[in-house]
């Protein structure tokens, strides 16, 4: 009976460790919270309280100045596009890359996986030179064309892994009736890939998203800025503002963390579905 | 089966396409680039060989870059795999308070660099920073996180892995998810402790997770670009300067695109060196069952 009595005590003494864990690893973000709200005045005084005189002012005076819708369009503009395009230009050519198993698709394969190791910060000053020569500097279509380069080897590694888990016998019997390789793919196989498709879609979502150094050079300032460009502007002008800098932060993050906390069920097991298969 | 070419065709040029032109063209101009003196703006250059490396390896700014790179990568690195592996561990039960932490380390994932690198240079100021304030609760002397460069640095590292830590942590939980629960209990009933059941049995089963992670967290630390530059700006006097950050000043403020391009192909290498030796240290070790 005592021992039962113990392992249950330390049971609850665990769960509490974990939950002051979770709390302690919030703390920034109570602190980018709750000062949001505050008049610059109180966070110097009490910084770590909750808001005494709670102000939407820092608020409005944040949405006057970072031109916060406009930065929301042009960031979701070039995640939806760019991710849109990696699935459907990766998954396509995984597919022909890893079923046909001839000498040209191998060394496509190997090709392909040539730029895993690359970061985007080695094409990027290059890249401005290709993207002026082709007109698309300064420009979304550029960044986006950036991305699908520089993605292109991350994405497909994703869907070669699980195009490999799925059995060809589904598509050979499409063949015997008929359909050719493009309705065979997007009939039968795209449907299949799902999983992976999540999973490359919630990856190159966040990391475009996030996504810092190369906006700020490829797209500049004069087709609009992405997110975190357009907030690095516009705290960048009164960094000591601190009251000024918590609501463009929550301006810039509000909206992220409640897509996250909606779709958390999803978001981890389409992480790890890729993540574990391929 | 005898496949239509054209539909194969079609289904695979967009992608190569794109892939050559926007990622193995720009490569090979970076590698070209690194043996010119390319200014980025005048249409002439000059091939000067092997010049730029020279200057590179007697550069103190870029050993000094290569210093605080490494730093960065090597606490980075140890975070995400020591604490992520443990963590991952710790949580991997099916209850309110293990879900919770869990989604609670995820947040930051979601946030973007520039966010995150606000809010910490916020809280650790010296006067008036919130880490200051609690220290002060418990009666300990303010903390000036930008005495020395390395401090800073150290610093800059831990909110770096505050901020990814949470996809690691998922990472390496899928992978325990795929350890069956028989071996743990089999070891239990041989008379394994929970220590010895973790290092015996759960940490090579956790390989092909580590794998994973430590190429992510590698390549990630090595690139670090975003924390530093709204913290420090890389600066004082650039002290505190990474590789990625070191190069695009040369390349966009100082208009060296040649030096850059070669400051640009160290890093290059060095992740692609780093990669193949890690990946033959714990490839081996990845047990089959």
């Amino acid at each position: 009976m005592s021992a039962l009595r113990r392992k249950l005590r330390i049971e609850r003494i665990r769960k509490l460790f974990t939950l002051l864990i979770g709390f302690v690893y919030l703390f920034p973000m109570y602190i980018a919270v709750s000062n949001s709200f505050k008049p610059y005045g109180e966070i110097i005084k009490s910084p770590l309280s909750l808001p005494l005189h709670a102000t939407m002012d820092n608020y409005a005076e944040a949405f006057r100045s970072s031109n916060i819708a406009s930065l929301y369009a042009t960031s979701l503009l070039i995640t939806f596009s760019s991710v849109a395009l990696l699935v459907l230009i990766s998954s396509t050519a995984a597919y022909v890359v890893i079923r046909r198993k001839n000498r040209v698709c191998r060394f496509l394969y190997a090709y392909a996986l040539l730029g895993i190791m690359v970061p985007p910060v080695v094409t990027l000053v290059p890249s401005i030179r290709t993207l002026s020569m082709l007109h698309l500097m300064y420009k979304p279509a550029g960044l986006l064309m950036f991305y699908g380069g520089a993605y292109f080897s991350t994405t497909i590694f994703l869907y070669t892994g699980f195009i490999n888990t799925i059995p060809v016998s589904l598509e050979e019997s499409a063949y015997i009736d008929g359909a050719g390789s493009i309705s065979i793919f997007f009939r039968i196989l795209f449907p299949l890939l799902k999983p992976c498709t999540a999973t490359a879609t919630i990856l190159m979502g966040m990391w475009i998203w996030n996504d810092f150094l190369n906006p700020m050079y490829i797209l500049g300032s004069t087709a609009g800025r992405t997110i975190t460009t357009g907030i690095y502007n516009a705290i960048g002008a009164h960094t000591s503002q601190w009251n000024l800098v918590f609501a463009n932060v929550m301006l810039a993050s509000t909206p992220v963390v409640i897509l996250y906390l909606c779709m958390q069920g999803r978001f981890m097991s389409g992480l790890i579905a890729g993540a574990v298969k391929g | 089966m005898k496949h239509n070419k054209l539909h194969d065709f079609l289904l695979a040029m967009p992608g190569f396409l794109i892939y050559t032109v926007f990622m193995i063209v720009p490569l090979g101009m970076c590698f070209f680039y690194s043996f010119t003196n390319w200014d980025g703006i005048s249409p002439k250059y000059k091939m000067i060989g092997l010049k730029n490396f020279r200057r590179l390896f007697a550069d103190a700014d870029f050993y000094n870059a290569l210093k605080v790179t490494l730093i960065i990568t090597v606490i980075t690195v140890l975070i995400y795999n020591v604490l992520g592996a443990v963590l991952a561990v710790f949580l991997n039960r099916k209850n309110r308070a293990c879900s919770f932490t869990k989604s609670a380390i995820f947040v930051p994932a979601v946030l973007s660099s520039v966010v995150v690198a606000f809010i910490w240079s916020y809280m650790m100021q010296t006067d008036g920073g919130v880490i200051n304030a609690v220290l002060g609760l418990i009666g300990i002397a303010p903390f000036d996180f930008y005495a020395t460069p390395l401090r800073t640095i150290v610093m800059i590292s831990v909110i770096i892995a505050w901020n990814g830590l949470g996809l690691f942590v998922v990472i390496y939980m899928a992978t325990l998810s795929t350890i069956p629960t028989e071996m743990l209990e089999a070891a239990e009933v041989d008379g394994a402790n929970g220590i010895q059941r973790f290092f015996r049995v759960t940490l090579p089963l956790m390989m092909p997770g580590i794998t994973i992670n430590s190429i992510l967290s590698i390549a990630g630390g090595l690139k670090q670009y975003d924390h530093v530059k709204v913290i420090t700006g890389g600066g004082p006097g650039g002290a505190t300067q990474t590789i990625t950050l070191l190069s695009v000043e040369k390349a966009f403020e100082y208009n060296r695109r040649g030096y850059s391009s070669a400051i640009i192909l160290v890093l290059f290498v060095m992740i692609v060196v780093l990669s193949v030796i890690q990946l033959s240290i714990t490839k081996r070790r990845e047990v089959k069952y």
